[in-house]
């Protein structure tokens, strides 16, 4: 975190939060006066050194905001005598965005699992079973798989599976069975059920138009003070409640050469300085998934074998009006 | 292959901004402490090369 300011004919402030910083350097990149530094961001990653990723000199900032409008995540904001930039029409913005719809939103709380940055507020609220017309649920054994999903996504935890086959249906060793005393017939497990083998027996009932459908309420927030793009919780929602728009399109490439080989048992600073959680190491080497990367780059200059190969293709920074500042942040996109 | 260190560079634990940041990056143990400094140990190193690229006095290189 860092605030520096200066007053001459306006007053303008920059001001860094290390929260939303991914370490990317982006900023320090596209500073014209080499003002900003990045801090070894292994050792941080690793807790073995404490302190913001990114510092920045006083004493040759300009204060022209342009680290602030290049960094995809929010880290950096000028304000122009109050009022932030990226507020103002005439300054470039990134048309990213991560949110959740609320109708289609079924608060699994998934999402909320599996964030790596934790930039999800969830809270659910479940209807009391006491309150409810009681049913039945009922699964067809001959059409269930025993693949698990309705047990992973009971908000009540009223479905017990045993012996979970690792593939296809074993019947004399695979049971499934429901709790209807803590079911709240909500429904979920015959939304998610990929062999339709859920019937509720309520909704064969003569009075099923005058019973209330249960509803679960609750409420899921992607902070955008903290998320990173990655996408993990629009690739786990399993109704497709969460739409993310990535800041850049491209790849990212390992490759290797006979002198630089990736060491990744070793070493997995890649891994570990990764705020998306898309690199792993298997077998040894680093291996990144693209669907949750945001090709942000930090493990590109992190890897000591400089055998991360990034390219990028677009991005979605918008209303680039000066021709010196598109000249500088169209340098963003490399390998294009 | 392994590394090497400049002495005249290193910080040698007590001077290090880390207190021996090579020693804690390493997890082959191809960099320990020995009598109070910074020792190699060539047959452990698996030339990642991380403790190059993190001393913050650029003191290791390859040997």
């Amino acid at each position: 975190m860092f605030n520096i300011e200066r007053s001459g004919e306006e007053h303008r402030n920059l001001t860094y939060k290390d929260k939303n910083c991914v370490g990317c350097g982006i900023c320090v990149e596209v500073c014209p006066t080499e003002s900003l530094r990045l801090g070894p961001r292994v050792p941080i990653a690793r807790g073995l050194i404490e302190m913001d990723l990114v510092s920045i000199n006083e004493n040759s900032c300009v204060f022209c905001g342009l680290c602030s409008l290049a960094c995809p995540f929010d880290s950096l904001s000028l304000t122009v005598d109050g009022i932030d930039i990226k507020n103002i029409d005439s300054y470039p913005v990134w048309d990213v965005e991560s949110g959740i719809n609320d109708e289609e939103c079924i608060y699994c709380g998934r999402c909320y699992s599996i964030c790596p940055r934790d930039s999800i507020l969830f809270e659910r609220k479940l209807p009391d079973p006491a309150d409810l017309v009681r049913g039945e649920i009922d699964i067809d054994s001959n059409q269930c798989i025993y693949c698990s999903f309705c047990a992973e996504m009971c908000p009540t935890g009223a479905i017990a599976i045993k012996n979970i086959p690792a593939s296809s249906s074993d019947l004399v060793n695979n049971s499934i069975e429901v709790d209807v005393s803590k079911c709240v017939f909500c429904g979920i497990c015959k939304k998610i059920c990929p062999e339709n083998a859920v019937r509720e027996i309520c909704s064969t009932c003569m009075l099923w138009d005058e019973i209330q459908p249960p509803v679960i309420r609750g409420e899921a927030i992607i902070s955008e003070e903290s998320c990173v793009y990655c996408s993990w919780c629009s690739e786990i929602c399993p109704v497709d409640a969460i739409t993310i728009t990535k800041p850049f399109d491209g790849k990212l490439e390992l490759i290797e050469s006979d002198e630089k080989i990736c060491r990744g048992d070793s070493c997995h600073a890649c891994r570990d300085v990764c705020q998306c959680r898309a690199v792993e190491i298997v077998d040894g080497k680093s291996v990144t998934n693209l669907d949750f990367c945001n090709l942000c780059g930090a493990c590109v200059t992190a890897c000591p074998q400089d055998i991360r190969i990034l390219s990028r293709t677009a991005m979605k920074l918008n209303n680039i009006n000066s021709e010196s500042w598109n000249e500088i942040l169209n340098t963003l996109l490399i390998g294009k | 292959m392994a590394v090497k260190i400049d002495s005249d560079l290193c910080g040698h634990i007590e001077n290090c901004p880390v207190q021996g940041l090579c020693i804690k990056l390493c997890e082959q143990g191809a960099i320990i402490e020995e009598n109070g400094d910074v020792a190699i140990v060539p047959e452990n190193c698996d030339d990642c090369d991380l403790c190059i690229q993190n001393c913050p006095n650029q003191a290791i290189s390859k040997a």
